[in-house]
């Protein structure tokens, strides 16, 4: 394979990984709201934007229509646990997160059942070499990252996130505070289920051939280790994990066509893992990148102006 | 005029009967002083109220409004607001925000305005922050304004709680025993501004040990033993009733010192 075109396609799953890191940050990282099923919502996604674009929808509509699903499974799902006790989240979402497999698997007459869905790229009649090609879906996906990245650190960095902060912490006393605390964390699920929906929508476009095997509950796992890595409560982190992630990843294949390995070199990134695991907990628990206090230069005057 | 009526509550925690059925009415512009022995149900109470926890019986009116087991963000958008016994702050945070975020009707506080409206809430907030200061100044923690709120001492974090009450700038505060842990001339000042507040209108009710400042600073004192409100009336008759003295002070003495 042309060495480039490796690195550009490497590149493009990191993009879609950072959107999922991105939001998990915003659920777990900020909010405090374990989301052990994010998959289902990548694969939601990846689904809806498949048959969207069989049903011959645009695509940047198809991708409005992954997110807007998306997020009403993530209200959906999360309405009912976030009324009851924290735990309940993360069991309803990891059942929800297989629920949605097993039944794309299952039902063929919604797209294709264990066979899969291909999908014609929106970049075809262009007629772009396979380098071009890949360049474009790069630069799609990372144009999406970016505007995911802005509204988010928007969004956490105003007293929205002050609010989500306070809730990751202690719901109970934000409640006191007079804040809906139900309302935030379900608005913080939609959104959150809305930039994973999107981030399927993007890896269907690009791999153009989804099946369900695809979407094991490992990818869910992939995403939390990009947290711990890179650091939750900081969305710059979260792109952090995400490139390490995907290098480590990538790296341990390339890997095994240079040195003889004792095992089998796709169990190599998962050695790698735990042990970067272990080290960040111990020595930098908060992550590669730490979260910030929120930002207020008003703060900085006040206080140097010796405060009224 | 009745700000808060409380009517009958009712709680029961498994076979434990903490409240008996207890009744009290706090007047508008008033501070209430709320006494009794350790684990006479003060604090349950002042959580029913605020439903932080669920009756088993009895209604709440606020204002004249039905308030009973409304959510608790409801209860502080009628106009009240709680400092816990312990505090409950958010100890990631800096001080500066476990403050602010008290505030009532912040305008970024919503999804789109958070976005859409920058403006107006950085305006909001940096008036927010004058009022911020001012209340931390009042606390003497103005140095503190930037630390993590998880550096402070004990009597600094029930400081911040308090602080927190004030910010929210509500009609009515619940304090539970605002100056516990604060040291002697703070816990004053705090309630010489309590006193203030109360001139211009806010009401109180507060549970407090030391019957010093009961006496000083109370309109109104209920004594509660056992789930049930024993005593109500002036600070100064209250304290000197003899039944005071069995239940709580246990010795008939140094009443007023
Ligand atoms: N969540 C709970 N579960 C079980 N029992 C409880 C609970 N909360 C309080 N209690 C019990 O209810 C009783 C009243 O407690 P409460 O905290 O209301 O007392 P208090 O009057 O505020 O006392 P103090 O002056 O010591 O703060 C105590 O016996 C306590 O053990
Ligand atoms: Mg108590």
């Amino acid at each position: 394979m042309d060495p480039l075109v490796f690195i550009l396609d490497a590149l493009v799953f990191v993009g879609v990984f950072m959107l999922l890191a991105l939001s998990l940050n915003l659920e777990f990282g900020y909010t405090g709201l374990g989301n052990f099923g994010k998959v289902a919502f990548f694969m939601v996604g990846a689904y809806i934007y498949a048959i969207a674009i069989q049903f011959g929808l645009p695509f940047y509509l198809s991708l409005v229509l992954c997110a807007l699903v998306a997020s009403i499974l993530g209200a959906l799902v999360s309405l009912p646990a976030l009324r009851l006790r924290e735990d309940y989240l993360a069991i309803t979402t990891i059942a929800f997160g297989e629920i949605v497999r097993i039944i794309f698997k299952a039902e063929q007459s919604i797209a294709g059942g264990v066979w899969g869905i291909s999908i014609p790229s929106i970049f075809r009649d262009l007629n772009l070499s396979i380098r071009m090609s890949v360049v474009a879906n790069l630069l799609l996906v990372y144009f999406v990252v970016i505007v995911v990245f802005i509204v988010l650190q928007l969004l956490t960095n105003s007293p929205y996130g002050r609010v989500l902060r306070a809730i990751r912490e202690d719901d109970e006393a934000v409640s006191v505070l007079g804040k809906n605390v139900i309302y935030y964390k379900v608005q913080v699920f939609m959104i959150g289920s809305a930039v994973a929906g999107l981030s399927g929508g993007l890896y269907a476009q690009y791999l153009r051939f989804i099946e369900p095997n695809m979407f094991l509950p490992l990818v869910t796992f992939f995403v939390w280790i990009m947290l711990i890595l890179g650091g939750s409560g900081n969305n710059k982190g979260a792109l952090v994990g995400a490139l390490l992630v995907e290098f480590i990843s990538r790296g341990s294949r390339i890997l095994k066509d240079y040195v003889a390995l004792p095992v089998d070199a796709h169990n190599v990134q998962y050695i790698m893992f735990g042990v970067l695991i272990i080290l960040i907990i111990m020595y930098r628990p908060d992550g590669l990148v730490r979260e910030k206090p929120l930002k207020a230069d008003w703060i900085e005057r006040k206080i140097t102006h010796g405060n009224s | 005029m009745a700000i808060l009526e409380v009517n009958n509550v009712v709680k029961n925690f498994g076979g434990l009967k903490v409240l008996k059925g207890a009744t009290l009415s706090v007047n508008k512009g008033t501070i209430v002083g709320f006494v009794g022995p350790n684990g006479s149900g003060k604090t349950t109470l002042l959580k029913i109220i605020f439903s932080l926890l669920d009756s088993d019986g009895g209604s709440i009116a606020f204002n004249g409004n039905d308030i009973t087991g409304l959510s608790s963000h409801k209860i502080y958008r009628q106009g009240l607001s709680f400092a816990f016994q312990l505090p409950r702050l958010f100890l990631r945070m800096p001080v500066l925000d476990n403050l602010i975020i008290a505030a009532r009707q912040q305008h970024g506080e919503g999804l789109l305005r958070s976005l859409f409206a920058r403006r107006a809430w950085s305006n909001q907030e940096e008036m927010l922050a004058d009022k911020v200061f001012q209340t931390l100044n009042f606390l003497e923690l103005t140095h503190l304004a930037k630390n993590n709120t998880g550096e402070l001492s004990g009597g600094q974090r029930k400081l911040v709680e308090i602080g927190r009450a004030l910010m929210a700038d509500p009609e009515m505060m619940l304090l539970d025993e605002p100056a516990a842990g604060v040291n002697p001339v703070l816990g004053k000042k705090i309630y010489q501004k309590l006193r203030i507040l109360c001139e211009q209108g806010m009401t109180f009710l507060v549970v407090e040990h030391k019957l010093d400042m009961v006496l000083d600073f109370a309109d109104w004192v209920y004594m509660i033993d056992h789930g049930k409100i024993m005593l109500a009336g002036p600070p100064r008759d209250v304290i000197e009733s003899p039944d005071f003295y069995t239940t709580y002070v246990g010795e008939k003495n140094n009443a007023s010192s």
